[in-house]
């Protein structure tokens, strides 16, 4: 009984992931329009936004990083749902089978039971295996989708130094810095969040095993 | 779970139902299993809650592999909702089932059973030593709805028609019509929609020599009870959430 609990415990904590990481999405994209529109301001400042430019690539390139990764997390974090979905009716199964063979045990025909009983084990020990690994990945894109946001940071408070010789364009190149820098503290928080949910999961998992 | 040899002649039909350990709760059903040498055909196998006891049940008197073939009258979830779990422990068997629900009955999980849809005209079943004939029922009370009849032993597995509101204590056989009625009465007047579909059945099912007709719910009409039982349910008006019908 504990287990089911545990188990819905397990999937509504793996939905929390996506939750959390559909708004980052929304947000990367938001980026990524800016840096866009950040080029082309800086292509327009001319000498001015020359020591700008390289930043802007850059921070196209961390949108699109997001972007990627956060795709890459909630597929991973919908594949754990679906193993755990498995795991559970195996484990279900398993435990009926066992309560079957116990109850049962002067039935004539209660041995052949056994292949399926055998094929219903392998299959709940290959889900868990599969689902430890794949929590694993996860812990790790977690990680890198903060380092990126890191450097993002880092890269805006650059930028705002880059840009005190930008004049009359300084003001437009500020605000690319802010809306990055307020995206990578969001996004941070996000990532944040799910890892928290993530390690609920994982404690689950060490209790189920 | 109670086990009752209904026919032993050459094959044989197990009823099983009357589960001690059942929850208040949920309704009683009875489930029914052919045994015709290598082969077993599960019938209405049941709801998530009766598969442990009923394949515990089954292994007195079938192996495991000899089940080659389930059957489900319609989607319901005391017909069905085992299909999950059956999937993991008969990966090998066939589920012959209304070709209109088969969207709606993977819903309760199947990765590893096949499918077998039943035409709107019903058709045959080969299970090696005999045939079984798929009757159709539809519209009692689902859509698509079939029964089974076994034209050797005289048997009509009826689903859901026949069925009356049981105690778990209540006997296996109707021993007395006329106050068997008060628990079948509701039942069918409320789940059973069409005066039409009932009328074309009973003529349907006129015409078949029946010795025994096993429902699903409640107990087993015997003899001259099965003659009582069409002659009733001729009578009665059914559809009656919505007032009188207009048939
Ligand atoms: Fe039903
Ligand atoms: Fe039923």
């Amino acid at each position: 009984m504990a287990n089911m609990a545990q188990n819905e415990d397990k999937l509504v904590a793996l939905a929390s992931i996506a939750a959390e990481l559909h708004s980052v999405m929304n947000v990367a994209y938001g980026v990524s329009l800016a840096a866009k529109n950040a080029k082309v301001i800086s292509a327009q400042a001319g000498d001015k936004g020359l020591g700008f430019q390289p930043i802007t690539d850059f921070i196209d390139e961390i949108s699109q990083l997001a972007i990627e990764g956060v795709s890459t997390i909630n597929e991973n974090a919908l594949r754990l749902s679906k193993i755990a979905v498995h795991e559970q009716r195996s484990y279900d199964a398993y435990k009926r089978f066992t309560s079957v063979i116990k109850k049962n045990e002067d039935a004539a025909y209660i041995k052949s039971l056994n292949p399926s009983m055998d094929r219903v084990e392998t299959h709940m020990i290959k889900s868990f295996k599969e689902f430890r690994n794949s929590m694993k990945d996860l812990f790790v894109q977690l990680e890198e989708m903060d380092k990126h946001m890191l450097s993002a940071r880092a890269i805006a408070s650059v930028s705002r130094v880059v840009t005190s010789n930008a004049q009359e364009f300084r003001a437009k190149l500020d605000v690319v810095a802010d809306n990055l820098d307020n995206a990578a503290v969001f996004i941070k928080d996000k990532v944040s969040d799910s890892y928290e949910h993530l390690d609920r999961v994982k404690t689950l998992t060490r209790e189920h095993a | 779970m109670k086990v009752t040899k209904i026919f032993d002649k050459g094959h044989q039909w197990f009823m099983f139902g009357r589960d001690p350990e059942k929850a208040d709760s949920i309704i009683d059903t009875n489930q029914y299993m052919i045994v015709a040498g290598e082969r077993a055909l599960l019938m209405d196998p049941g709801g998530i809650e009766v598969f442990a006891p009923m394949l515990g049940a089954i292994l007195h008197h079938a192996k495991a592999d000899q089940i080659t073939d389930l059957f489900a009258s319609h989607q319901d979830p005391d017909i069905i909702s085992s299909l999950g779990l059956w999937d993991q422990a008969l990966p090998e068997a066939r589920l012959h089932a209304p070709w209109i629900w088969e969207g709606f009955i993977r819903h309760f999980g199947m990765n590893n059973i096949e499918y077998v849809g039943i035409p709107d005209e019903g058709n045959t079943l080969n299970l090696g030593l005999i045939n079984l004939e798929f009757i159709p029922a539809h519209y009692l009370h689902a859509s698509g709805n079939y029964h089974v009849y076994d034209p050797v032993a005289k048997i009509l597995m009826s689903g859901d028609v026949g069925a009356a509101l049981e105690s778990p204590e209540g006997p296996i056989y109707v021993d007395d019509f006329d106050e068997h009625v008060t628990r079948m009465k509701m039942f069918h007047q409320r789940w059973m929609p069409s005066n039409r579909a009932k009328n074309d059945w009973i003529s349907r099912v006129r015409k078949l020599d029946i010795e025994q007709m096993a429902p699903q719910h409640g107990r087993i009409f015997k003899g001259d009870d099965v003659k009582r039982f069409l002659d009733w349910f001729e009578e009665l008006e059914v559809g009656t959430a919505i007032g009188n019908d207009d048939d």
